[in-house]
């Protein structure tokens, strides 16, 4: 592991949230509140002082229960939010599947979308209509592909999803329990897929609650509590950890 | 200021889709579709006309040229604005999800309403001769002013869209302004037509040297002074310099209001 470099840095990085009890969404609200002297609200860290190295190749499982700043830390990786304080140093371009089909547009077509897509990724048009076949292939919607996706039925909008996110070859790839949308036929040739990435030397970030999803094909985990990392290391003793609290052991009287 | 032109070349390709898609996505489900965006303007010129040439007479002679060639211009700006208000609040599930320059939004707004302008100064071409008005070589000065007006523009909507995010009242007040506007630029009179001592105030106004050149050139077909270029220039600039000094101060934060 040591002659790999690392994809993604994280260092010291702290988000804070201010909690705006009734936060003023119109200027008469902000007003009555004001004269009122009625602003209150509180500060909240959803990750707290988080460092973290992931190495190239590595799949990294993070796990935690709802509200430990996963999804918070994953935005902050995918450079959604800029952290209060901290770094995120990346080598390379990032996939984000942190929801489904973010930035499809319902009244455009598959392949519209497609481009869109990319071009949001920050790849050219040029780079996307060579990949389009591609992913028009993996994603297999058939003549759908021209039709508007508001149309296409959940899995084929996870199905394109996922073919775009990982077709466009990022060195880093961001995912976020959206796997287990897809059927078994296709969650099969997605880890297939993910395989060929770890093989090839690229990172993944993968966010799941399911304990033997993480075991099975992660090869480091990560668990967040309260948004600081409590455990880092071999993802049995993690999922383990993971497991002991979701389901605390009832003490005996 | 230096960001704002390296970001828009390197996200030229996105902002370019996302204008487009704009466009389709207002057309999508009529019959005819991207048509249109030419008989929108086509069909208010002719409403335009006939009203100006039968119901209200005005003692200028070819009114709807005199009203159309500052009307269309005014219609780009104010359309730009009222989209563009919108266009952070707007695309808030893409804003939440992808790391996205925030900027490429309010300028795809505006760039789907430039297409809009240029399309609908087509009808304008055939009207002209139509109506008997001389289609003056001054024609070809119109890329002036409007890219003045198209910086004017974006400049104007960054403050307001960047200022929507916060205070959603921005989106209404925006509408106000816009009507208040359209009554105090000289737009269905001209400024020969008011006292002379009230003249000064609407030197103040800075859409209205744009407007000038618009007029000038399509129904006077007269250049404006250079004076009055460099004017709208000026003023394009400034609004460019305030609107994405404001947004960029505030863009990384959309994230968390939107």
């Amino acid at each position: 592991m040591s002659n790999r470099h690392v994809a993604i840095d994280v260092q010291n990085v702290t988000q804070r949230f201010r909690i705006i009890h009734e936060r003023p969404d119109t200027l008469r609200e902000l007003f009555a509140n004001f004269l009122r002297h009625d602003v209150s609200y509180h500060d909240f860290d959803a990750v707290k002082d988080v460092s973290l190295q992931v190495h190239s190749g590595q799949m990294l499982g993070l796990v935690g229960r709802n509200g430990s700043g996963k999804s918070t830390l994953l935005k902050i990786i995918a450079g959604v939010y800029k952290p209060t304080s901290g770094r995120v140093h990346l080598s390379g371009k990032v996939a984000p599947l942190i929801e489904l089909g973010a930035g499809f547009h319902s009244e455009l077509t598959g392949r519209e979308n497609i481009m869109i897509n990319g071009l949001l990724m920050g790849f050219s048009k040029k780079e996307m209509l060579e990949k389009e076949q591609r992913i028009i292939e993996f994603a297999d919607i058939g003549e759908f592909i021209d039709s508007p996706v508001k149309q296409y039925s959940s899995g084929m909008y996870t199905r394109l999803a996922f073919s775009i996110a990982t077709e466009v070859d990022p060195e880093i790839l961001i995912v976020d329990e959206i796997l287990s949308v897809g059927d078994a036929g296709f969650q099969q040739k997605s880890f297939a897929r993910i395989q060929e990435f770890r093989e090839a030397g690229k990172t993944i970030l993968f966010v799941s609650h399911s304990m033997p999803m993480v075991t099975a094909h992660c090869d480091r985990a990560v668990l967040l509590e309260s948004g600081s990392v409590v455990a880092d290391g071999d993802p049995i003793e993690v999922a383990a950890l993971y497991e002991a609290l979701v389901n605390p052991p009832v003490a005996v009287s | 200021m230096k960001e704002l032109v390296v970001e828009t070349y390197k996200y030229r390709e996105l902002i370019w889709a996302l204008a487009l898609k704009e466009i389709k996505v207002r057309y999508k489900r009529s019959v005819l579709g991207f048509l249109w965006a030419l008989l929108n303007p086509a069909l208010m010129m002719v409403v335009l006309t006939l009203v100006f040439s039968t119901i209200m007479r005005f003692n200028i002679p070819h009114y709807s040229i005199f009203l159309l060639s500052v009307l269309l211009p005014w219609t780009f700006f104010s359309q730009s604005l009222s989209y563009a208000v919108d266009s952070i609040v707007g695309n808030s599930e893409l804003i939440k999800k992808v790391a996205v320059p925030k900027l490429v939004f309010p300028m795809a707004a505006v760039i789907s309403n430039v297409i809009n302008l240029l399309l609908s100064l087509i009808p304008l071409a055939i009207l002209v001769p139509l109506l008997g008005h001389p289609f003056y070589w001054t024609w070809i000065f119109l890329p002036v002013p409007m890219l003045a007006l198209i910086i004017f523009t974006i400049g104007m909507t960054f403050f307001f869209a960047a200022a929507n995010v916060y205070y959603r009242d921005v989106a209404h007040i925006v509408q106000i302004i816009l009507s208040a506007w359209f009554y105090l630029t000289p737009i269905i009179y001209s400024v020969e037509m008011l006292p002379e001592k009230y003249r000064w105030i609407f030197k103040l106004n800075p859409i209205i040297y744009v407007v000038n050149g618009f007029r000038l050139s399509v129904y006077y077909g007269m250049l404006p002074q250079l004076k009055s270029v460099a004017a709208s220039f000026a003023c394009a600039f400034v609004a460019l310099f305030i609107g994405f000094a404001v947004f960029r101060k505030y863009q990384d934060n959309f994230v968390f209001y939107v």
